[in-house]
């Protein structure tokens, strides 16, 4: 009697249920969250931190389509940090060179 | 997406782009460019850089405040001066310097950590830690947080 033959691979690639999805994982921009809360001194930083965050723990429990969601969020709150910060920093130098506040 | 670079052991041998190296280069530039003008032009005296403008605004310290003069304070190897303005800033400084390493570990084929591969319990514990120093650094008796 046979018994047959083994089991054919996963072709799935054997990713266990609920595990990390294959492939990199999508950029969390950790390093931006920390560097606009820290310099921007603004509830953005916050922000990133959540989303840098979500993308971690979507990642790890296999929800693929949500972790690159937050991590594109996180993409943008860092652009927005930045672009936020060079506004004020410019802002300021017109204010100080045009107008003469902080002279005094 | 690079499909081919999922679940393969680490390849020393896969060299790292034109870019990447350049973005490194780069941003390795800036930050010195930074800490030179960050040492030479003192935070400490009104006038230099712009008020927070969160501070502006409502009068309450953010967990940024003070972190110009922090690293002022570590760029002239005051430790205990950068504490005292902003010892979020000074923790913060340090991990950056281990992302930094590690990025270049990385670029250079060896395997270091990345902030992807970061459990998220730590993300939202740094979180929570954020959140508590801006609150703590504005309540009375924990002042000690605060630039001031």
């Amino acid at each position: 009697m046979s018994y047959g033959q083994p089991p054919p691979p996963n072709p799935y690639g054997g990713q266990p249920y609920g595990g990390p999805p294959a492939g990199p994982p999508p950029s969390n921009n950790l390093v931006w969250a920390i560097l606009s809360t820290l310099l921007c001194c603004l509830p953005l930083g916050v922000v990133s931190i959540v989303f840098a965050a979500q993308v971690n723990g979507k990642w790890q429990s296999g929800d693929q389509a949500g972790a690159h969601d937050a991590a594109n969020k996180a993409k943008n709150f860092a652009i927005a940090s930045a672009v936020v910060g060079l506004v004020v920093i410019l802002g300021y130098i017109i204010l100080v060179v045009a107008v003469g506040v902080g002279t005094t | 997406m690079e499909l081919l670079a999922s679940g393969q052991p680490t390849a020393p041998t896969t060299r790292p782009g034109r870019g990447a190296v350049g973005g490194f280069v780069a941003t390795t530039g800036a930050a010195l460019a930074a800490a030179g003008v960050l040492r030479t032009v003192d935070p400490h005296q009104s006038g230099h850089y712009p008020t927070c403008p969160f501070l502006a605004v409502t009068g309450v310290w953010c967990p940024g405040c003070g972190s110009l003069r922090a690293l002022h304070d570590l760029l002239h190897l005051d430790l205990v001066g950068g504490l005292q303005r902003n010892p979020l800033a000074v923790a913060g400084v340090a991990a950056l310097a281990v992302a930094w390493v590690c990025w270049g570990l990385r670029l250079a084929g060896r395997d270091a950590p990345h902030p992807t591969r970061i459990g998220p319990r730590w993300i939202w514990a740094l979180l929570g830690l954020v959140l508590a120093f801006a609150v703590l650094r504005n309540v009375p008796g924990w002042t000690w947080l605060s630039p001031a």
